[in-house]
């Protein structure tokens, strides 16, 4: 749980669309094995943040550096293969794979066989498969969704599709591993398991980025908070001194206003 | 060991079957295994790798043609041509996938079936090469060994092409490369997220199953000793399209299971009412596909599941 050292560093990130311009000049850092917190209200660049550090999209400006080494510029699929898995905002399951076999798709990057030795039918080839199927079915329990494992995605709950996600992230053994409001459409003990879960994961060493518009949620698992503000960084504290900085009080008043406006549900409002 | 029997016992009918039948029924039986095994091809590129292509057929026509024109007209005995046309078809469909794979669904099919309708109009205008419309005829299969090889012996060499595409598909589907093609098929995104490299896991199943097309079309050239346009064109492309969709695409058995019934539909069929019966067969299609869109091995889970649902039912 005690945060390590920096393993991932962002600096100067900024990223447009057309004239608006989403994340702004931000830094922040990552530590090892860390629970840190990406708030803002809604529009403030989160989701952009994440998508730039998976490699989504091309950042105007700005580094983010993996053990030094500059990582802005790969494919997603190398990101992933640096240890830097997430889970999607809206579950993304492969519908018309088994829970177990999507999970295994999460330990793509971690498989050293080829396709040869697959093809010849080695023991090597058929030991890996039998590892990664136990691999997976572990991290099927760690979640608990034991239960569900012959179940057809499609019929997984809400809820539990998040759990699958969680799972599937794992089983690509990250480093670090990125949630984007997790606990929304969560019931209130879907919330506590996955809360619990996230907890599991830090304790296993692994650091979380977790974006979260529910505060008691949030509060009760990250170590340290970075707030963002139409895209610029605001704060960066620990969660007993984010609640009383001003700027953040200014920032999340401002979103309650345009709330208010939209007649949208106030999902920033509990700040 | 259990395994081994049961490919060998497949094997050993699948080749003793032609030696049994009439020359008709056996004629029959080596094109059924023939479209059987362009349809397993076909199911893992379309069914399995989520890819949309109508250019799997001119593949096969591809390999019909490359080792009839090498042997024939550039004298390479046939063991050189088999490794040589299979390659050539590899580096095209190697071509064409890196090109294609930007694109999905509608717009991949566009652009297969326009290089599809360039093979054919390249075969309709090769003269002396391709023969033109005509196609190619009257050459023969060298001896091999000193031996004939001809009538059912081509039916079991069609049926080790045919097992060997399914031993090798079925192979690959169940290890992370099967599970990369689902994931990239069910969800390109999420399956980028997760360390799959689409671009390339795409290349690889478009030419992977291409070169099988073209090893079935190889043995296909000396059934009639004739390879002409008409039968690599559109319509059987569409047709193998329909035979894994009325089957149920993404499995191995629809595959199998509609490439039969259809040759065999096919067959009733035309007597009666001509040309039409590709019409017949598309309607057929979307009524599958519109009663349980995994096709007829669904129905077949469905049936069986509801079965077994309500004896769990009855139980208590
Ligand atoms: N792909 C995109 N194209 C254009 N604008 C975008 C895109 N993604 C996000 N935005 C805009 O960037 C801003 C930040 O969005 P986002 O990062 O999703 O915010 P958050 O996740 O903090 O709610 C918003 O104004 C949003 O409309
Ligand atoms: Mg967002």
């Amino acid at each position: 749980m005690t945060a390590g050292k920096t393993f991932i560093e962002i600096s100067n990130l900024s990223k447009r669309f057309g004239g608006l311009t989403a994340v702004d000049d931000v830094d922040f850092e990552v530590r090892e094995g860390e629970v840190l917190g990406l708030i803002g209200p809604n529009g403030a660049g989160k989701s952009t943040t994440f998508n730039l550090i998976c490699g989504y999209y091309p950042a105007n400006t700005g580094s983010i550096r993996l053990d030094g080494k500059e990582i802005i510029g790969q494919p997603p699929h190398k990101i992933a293969a640096l240890g830097i898995m997430r889970t999607f905002q809206h579950n993304m399951p492969f519908e018309g794979m088994s829970v177990t076999e999507n999970v295994m798709v999460g330990a793509h990057t971690t498989l050293h066989g080829g396709l040869i030795p697959v093809l010849l039918g080695t023991g090597r080839a058929r030991s890996e498969e039998r590892a990664l199927r136990k691999k997976a079915d572990e991290l099927i329990d760690f979640v608990g969704l034991s239960e569900e494992r012959d179940t057809p995605v499609t019929s997984l709950s809400f809820g539990q599709g998040r759990l699958l996600e969680t799972a599937r992230a794992l089983a690509g053994e990250p480093r670090l591993i990125l949630f984007d409001e997790p606990a929304a459409g969560l019931t209130p003990s879907e919330c506590v398991r996955l809360s619990e879960i996230i907890r599991g994961i830090a304790d296993r060493g692994i650091a979380v980025l977790l974006i979260e518009h529910d505060m008691h949620f949030l509060m009760s698992l990250a170590e340290r908070v970075v707030v963002l503000n139409f895209g610029s960084k605001i704060a960066d504290a620990l969660p007993q001194d984010i609640r009383n900085n001003p700027a953040v009080i200014q920032a999340y008043l401002g979103d309650a206003a345009v709330i208010g406006a939209d007649t949208e549900n106030g999902s920033g409002a509990d700040a | 060991m259990g395994a081994a029997i049961r490919w060998g016992g497949a094997a050993l009918i699948m080749c003793v079957v032609p030696f049994l039948l009439p020359l008709y029924e056996m004629d029959v039986y080596r094109k059924m295994l023939f479209w059987v095994a362009l349809a397993i091809s076909y199911n893992f590129l379309f069914g399995i790798a989520g890819q949309m292509a109508l250019s799997h057929f001119a593949f096969a026509g591809i390999g019909a043609y490359t080792v009839v024109i090498l042997m024939t007209q550039a004298g390479v005995p046939l063991l050189l041509a088999i490794p040589l046309a299979l390659g050539l078809a590899g580096i095209l469909a190697f071509i064409v996938s890196f090109a294609a794979t930007r694109l999905e669904g509608f717009y991949l099919a566009l652009a297969t079936l326009a290089f599809a309708q360039l093979f054919i109009v390249i075969l309709d205008e090769g003269g002396a090469l391709t023969g033109g419309t005509g196609g190619l005829t009257s050459y023969k299969l060298p001896l091999v060994f000193g031996f004939e090889i001809q009538g059912p012996w081509l039916a079991i060499a069609m049926a080790l092409v045919l097992l060997l595409t399914l031993a090798f598909l079925l192979r690959i589907d169940r290890s992370w490369y099967g599970r990369a093609c689902r994931a990239i098929r069910d969800n390109g995104e999420a399956a980028a997220a997760m360390g799959v490299d689409v671009k390339r896991t795409k290349i690889m199943a478009f030419t992977l199953t291409s070169v099988m097309a073209a090893g079935a079309g190889m043995v296909y050239a000396f059934f009639d000793n004739t390879v002409n346009p008409p039968v690599f064109g559109l319509e059987n492309a569409f047709m193998l399209l329909f035979m894994v969709i009325i089957g149920g695409s993404g499995s191995h058995l629809g595959a199998i299971v509609g490439a039969v019934l259809l040759r065999l539909l096919q067959d009733m069929l035309e007597p009666f009412v001509g040309q039409f019966h590709v019409m017949g067969l598309g309607i057929l299609m979307v009524v599958v596909i519109l009663v349980q869109p995994k096709g007829l091995v669904g129905i077949w889970d469905d049936l069986v599941g509801r079965k077994r649902a309500g004896r769990r039912k009855a139980k208590p």
